[in-house]
């Protein structure tokens, strides 16, 4: 039996992601080298966005014509030399198929993530985590080579499988050498300049030893944070720093960032009164908490209801410089470039007459309400917020926020916003844990217009119907509150992943005979 | 076209002893110009595309030339037709199509042609899609072979084995006077190997040197009494035939191997993957010298008993690897076995997996459990890790299915659709093959049924007037004119079905890489046409016909709407029109660069999403599913979730504005326009505007 043994390279990418081209350079790479080699893939529908794998093989000694060694078509798990993914998911995929052994195989993978629609269509947060994907590559590959190759890419103006083909160049797992791959890649003819560049950049990342190393996460120290926000508020950054002075008296070091940015951004939304009116709650919840953890999480959940998002939120957030420029920025424009920027609004009448004082918000409503019970007219508009009028019209609705304090909208959102903060005293009097999936369960309330009004309606009848009376029974039966805390985190999961709790509503201005068969909350609106 | 095929060309012009590097579909059609062939044609489908769409690239200076003709069959069973040039005249040609698809809708014209058998070598190259990546019902074309008696060719898959087999398959053709399959599995089809070339062979009968005679023999008709005669030679003359060309030409190969008490039979497809295997269970070594025999059997259909005989010959035991079911091998293997009294002992299905893909693991398991204990040890050896990444990830992996390309003119009618159905209550959708059958899946999930190309409409036909609401078949431009059209619309206008047509024409046969089709303008060849769908539905006696640009969302809501909520009664025809966006990013994007290069003015659109006014609620994602709108970490520090995120490779088509309009989902979305050069009056303008804006700016 010959002790040489084919080199086996498995590659996973996603369609148009140049895994062929990839693939390309190295059978070139190895016909250079004068080893004889084999590619296949399947490519499925390549370019349609699904997940493409490719297989190559070669024969790190030179043959005589007619003396061929066999090449399989397939891997083999358990016979893997190389697993290369251009992104991370497709890695992780390999080792879930068995086709990384730790005996043999050295997996190359780009760390960046290229979501499924799976996980992009859960409302909250359906992603798998970074950790779980790299610590099963480690766990099953001889070796793991890991890097952005995406960022890198950007960074070094090349492509992410050029990157790749350098860090397998580098990998010393193949017996091509550098020099064959470069001229591989010149064969190839395309973007020589940009993929050599790439090559290089590839192996030397690899020879430097960085990859691999997980990125480190640093968050900014407080007082550093502080300042920049002070100044963002201008005139009114000497209120903020005065309130987050009291706030750092009064609370143990691990809350100050999240209250910090609360008062910062309860300021910046509405004044002072309305941040002091948080660190009342925030108190009230922190006098029952033995940690930090329970009051951490109420407090950032609180904040983000407080600043809810009505129609002068946006408005205010969509007339911000600092918008523009990151706009600018994302796009690359140049200089001398022109930026149009269009906004699709589409405010319905809900938004509006929620913004009236509730004495007069409140019959309107309601004979809005019986008018249309499939939900309001919408107003839809195409914004050219870059020009003069278009700015001004979204500006001047940013002006309306003294209106916001009397507000019926402000009076909906805070009925509901009490009720959930009694629910989480009650529950912080009782278990820690308990206390914070109810504090949680303010998540669920998010969206706009007719999502958000029915995720609101959810949420109190979840809390009235299916969390005090849980509480209450652990209470009774003195169990302690496990099952009460899982049924929660289970009903939250439910709201948030149930389609219908964000169901579609009829278009704009648009009337139909048809009853729907579906239930009423197909009906609605969106905000703008 | 998906890409140029230039290289490829150029590879087809080679001549004796020069080396060609490519895919094997590649040394196959070369393969077939060395035969001599006087015409070919077929239909798209993975993993023979490649076939018509390098000859198309070839037509001008190399097909003509040679007076080869090109057909653009309409669909598999013209393509199968078109073999019926070889009936009467010595004529050599050869179609391709995916199989077992492609196989089915040319039955009928198989049957005749087999029938009245040929004399001029017919072929016939079918992607046997089956297996990972396959895209088709799971079904082989084996049978097919043996109920009409066609040749069935499974090579070895090496280039010079293709490239033999696609040459000796003209020969037993003219021996036998049966047409040959040769067939193709996807991964052989893109292997990616090198073979010494022969030179190309002018066809003896061709467009330039054309018939002056026709031939008429009643015999040669598939019709009664020819009919009986024929069944009668297919057995007595034509099958013997073709077994003795087998054994002369030695089509089948055998590996001696030193251990003669045992032995395989195996499908010459399978070869590479059971010497692999071999090698790893300590039996072969790299370069394919097995100790085990093994009979490869280039040439499935027919079988040559005294070859079998003579492998089975002093052998205890045989393991027969035949991928897929029914195991015509094995059982045709066991009843010659016992015929003849033999006493090996016969294994197959016993030991491996009766159906799916042979992959490695497969094949590994099988030989390890018929070689014994030691295979069986290094078997264990090379698998102990099995399972364990599983374990290791702790949750199983999200899917990563095929999805409509960024800025798809096709998903903008489904998020319509989605919208629509959620408006008027969901009902019967009869989905089609194409692109479009990506809306079954998440996050569209619309289409109940798949009943092959082009049949959708008539699947809805016993549905529709037993539903209580409009039912809705899709429909895309190549489905329509490979037989949607006559099994699909002139069915239902003849059957006065009321219900909803969707033709999503975007003027390519997309799916199998953008080929052109009569909704192209062009064929193939180049040559122009004027094929219209929506005057040819009006022909069909159709009047409420809508065309919308499926770009503009409301519209085309408005129209369903009316579709689903008209009184008029029969067929509604909506034909969503936009040009495969792939197909225009190829002549777009170079234009751009160029004259963004000579400094000229480009405007370049792309759509965002501002993180802050994002609440994450994801509904644009489940109404939209474009690859470009994804998520990023949320850069508020009190939001945990991630934001929806428009990323680079946006190509500013605008759906997500749109679907966030018309469902009315949030005002996170807007259009970033950006003029590049756009000359000293508008950036002046721009820079007053800023000025203005300026000064009531917040930071």
């Amino acid at each position: 039996m010959a002790a040489r043994r084919p080199v086996s390279i498995l590659i996973g990418a996603l369609g148009g992601h140049g895994g062929g081209v990839l693939t390309e350079w190295i059978v070139g790479a190895a016909a250079h080298a004068g080893y004889p080699a084999q590619s296949t893939s399947i490519p499925g529908v390549a370019q349609r966005t699904g997940a493409t794998t490719y297989y190559v093989e070669i024969f790190p000694e030179r043959t005589e014509v007619g003396a061929e060694p066999v090449f399989s078509l397939y891997p083999t798990p358990g016979d893997v030399d190389v697993i290369v993914a251009s992104e991370l998911l497709e890695a992780a995929r390999a080792v879930e198929t068995d086709y990384a052994s730790p005996a043999r195989t050295t997996v190359i993978a780009s760390t960046h993530r290229l979501f499924s629609i799976a996980e992009k269509s859960v409302p909250g947060d359906g992603t798998v985590p970074r950790e779980v994907l790299e610590a099963g590559i480690r766990a099953l590959g001889r070796r793991f080579i890991g890097f952005d190759a995406l960022a890198l890419a950007r960074q070094h103006q090349t492509e992410v499988n050029a990157l790749l083909l350098g860090a397998l160049a580098a990998s010393e797992v193949v017996p091509m050498t550098a020099a064959d791959f470069e001229a591989a890649i010149r064969e190839g003819g395309v973007a020589v300049d940009r993929n050599v560049r790439g090559l290089k950049a590839g192996i030397e990342l690899v020879a430097a030893g960085e990859a691999g190393a997980p990125a480190p996460r640093r968050d900014r120290p407080w007082p550093e944070v502080r300042a920049e926000r002070a100044a963002a508020l201008g005139t009114r950054g000497a209120e903020f720093l005065s309130l987050a002075a009291r706030a750092e008296s009064e609370f143990p070091e691990a809350l100050l960032a999240v209250l910090g940015e609360a008062l910062a951004r309860l300021i910046d939304y509405q004044d002072a009164r309305h941040a002091e009116s948080f660190l009342e709650s925030v108190r009230r919840v922190h006098a029952l908490d033995s940690g930090t953890r329970l009051t951490q999480i109420f407090a950032k959940r609180l904040a983000v209801w407080m600043t809810y998002e009505d129609a002068i939120r946006v408005a205010d957030l969509k007339t911000r410089r600092g918008r523009f420029e990151r706009i600018r920025r994302e796009q690359g424009a140049p200089e001398d470039a022109v930026l149009v920027v269009t906004d699709y609004l589409k405010p319905d009448l809900d938004e509006l007459y929620g913004l009236l004082p509730a004495s007069i918000g409140g019959p309107i409503a309601r004979w809005a309400e019986q008018r249309w019970p499939e939900g309001r007219p919408t107003i839809g508009q195409h914004v050219k917020t870059t020009s003069v009028l278009g700015f001004l019209r979204v500006w001047l609705m940013a002006r309306l926020r003294w209106l916001r304090p009397s507000s019926l909208r402000r009076q909906r959102e805070f009925a509901l916003m009490s009720r959930w903060e009694e629910a989480v005293l009650t529950a912080a009097r009782l278990d820690e844990s308990l206390a914070c999936e109810v504090a949680e369960l303010a998540t669920v309330v998010r969206g706009y217009g007719e999502v958000r009004r029915r995720l609101s309606l959810a949420t109190r009848r979840f809390l009235d119907e299916t969390v005090l009376p849980a509480i209450e029974s652990d209470r009774q039966a003195a169990r302690g509150y496990d099952r009460s805390t899982a049924s929660i985190r289970e009903g939250r999961r439910h709201l948030l992943a149930d389609e219908n709790a964000t169901r579609l509503p009829l278009p704009s201005g648009e009337r139909t005979s048809v009853r729907p068969a579906a239930s009423p909350s197909l009906r609605g609106r969106g905000q703008g | 076209m998906e890409r140029s095929f230039a290289a490829e060309v150029k590879q087809l012009t080679l001549g004796e002893g020069q080396v060609l590097r490519g895919e094997g579909i590649l040394a196959i059609t070369k393969a077939l110009l060395q035969s001599g062939v006087s015409y070919v044609g077929g239909y798209p489908g993975a993993p023979v595309s490649h076939l018509l769409d390098v000859l198309a690239d070839a037509n001008e200076s190399l097909l003509k030339p040679m007076g080869v003709y090109l057909d653009a069959s309409a669909n598999e069973a013209a393509a199968a037709a078109l073999l019926g040039a070889s009936i009467n005249y010595p004529m050599r040609g050869a179609v391709t199509w995916k199989s077992i698809v492609g196989t089915n809708v040319a039955a009928d014209a198989l049957s005749n042609l087999s029938s009245a058998g040929v004399i001029g070598g017919a072929l016939i190259v079918v992607g046997e899609d089956y297996g990972a990546g396959a895209s088709v019902i799971q079904e082989r074309t084996h049978a097919f072979a043996l109920k009409s008696s066609l040749l069935l060719i499974d090579p070895r898959p090496t280039l010079p084995t293709l490239a033999r087999m696609v040459e000796e398959a003209f020969g037993m053709s003219e021996a036998s006077n049966l047409p040959a399959v040769i067939s193709l599995r996807i991964r052989a089809a893109h292997m990616r190997g090198s073979m010494v070339c022969r030179d190309n062979v002018r066809p003896a009968v061709g467009m330039n040197s054309r018939l002056e005679r026709h031939s008429f023999d009643y015999g040669r008709l598939s019709h009664p009494p020819s009919t009986y005669v024929q069944e009668a030679q297919k057995f007595e003359r034509r099958l013997p035939a073709a077994r003795r060309y087998i054994v002369e030409r030695g089509l089948n190969e055998t590996i001696p191997g030193e251990d003669k008490s045992i032995g395989i039979i195996l499908q010459g497809g399978l070869t590479p993957t059971a010497l692999r295997a071999l090698e790893l269970l300590g039996m072969a070594d790299p370069f394919g010298q097995s100790r085990v025999p093994m009979l490869v059997l280039n040439v499935i259909h027919p079988l040559v008993p005294d070859q079998l005989l003579g492998f089975l010959e002093g052998k205890a035991r045989v393991l027969v690897l035949e991928e897929g079911m029914p195991s015509f091998i094995e059982q045709e293997l066991k009843a010659l076995a016992h015929d003849h009294g033999l006493t090996t002992r016969i294994h197959g299905k016993d030991v491996v997996a009766a159906q799916g893909e042979y992959v490695p693991e497969v094949v590994l398991a099988a030989l390890a459990r018929f070689l014994g204990e030691d295979a069986e040890r290094r078997r264990r050896v090379l698998t102990e890790h099995v399972g364990r990444g599983r374990a290791a990830l702790r949750t199983p992996l999200p899917k990563r299915p095929p999805a409509f390309c960024t800025g798809c003119p096709e998903r903008p009618v489904f998020s319509a659709l989605k919208i629509a159905q959620r408006e008027l209550g969901e009902t019967h959708v009869a989905a089609d093959i194409g692109c479009h059958a990506f809306a079954t899946l998440p996050p569209f999930n619309q289409g109940n049924t798949i009943l092959g190309y082009g049949m959708s409409v008539a699947s809805a036909s016993a549905v529709a007037p037993n539903f209580d609401r409009r039912v809705i078949s899709i429909l895309g431009d190549g489905g329509f004119w490979h037989s949607g059209l006559t099994a699909g619309v002139a069915n239902a206008v003849y059957n006065k079905q009321d219900s909803i047509v969707v033709v999503l024409e975007n003027f390519y046969t997309s799916a199998t890489g953008q080929q052109a089709n009569p909704s192209s303008g062009k064929n193939p060849r180049g040559d122009r046409v004027t094929m219209s769908i929506a005057d040819t539905i009006k022909s069909l006696g159709v009047s409420w016909i809508k065309t919308v640009n499926p770009y503009r969302v409301a519209d085309t809501l408005k129209v369903i709407r009316e579709a689903m909520t008209t009184a008029a009664g029969g067929l509604k025809v909506i034909i969503a029109r936009a040009e495969c966006q792939l197909e225009r990013q190829r002549r777009v994007k170079p234009e751009t660069a160029k004259r963004l290069r000579a400094g000229e003015r480009v405007e370049t659109p792309r759509f965002g999403v501002d993180p802050d006014v994002c609440t994450g609620d994801k509904s644009c994602m489940r109404f939209n599913g474009c690859p470009s709108l994804t998520l990023k970490e949320n850069p508020d520090p009190l939001r945990d979730d991630p934001v929806a995120h428009v990323d680079q490779s946006c190509v500013g088509c605008g759906l997500c504005g749109e679907v966030a309009h018309a469902a009315v989902l949030c005002p996170s979305f807007y259009e970033a326009r950006v003029v590049h050069n756009p000359g000293a009056l508008a950036r002046g303008l721009a820079g007053a505007r800023r000025h203005v804006i300026g000064w009531l700016q917040p930071a």
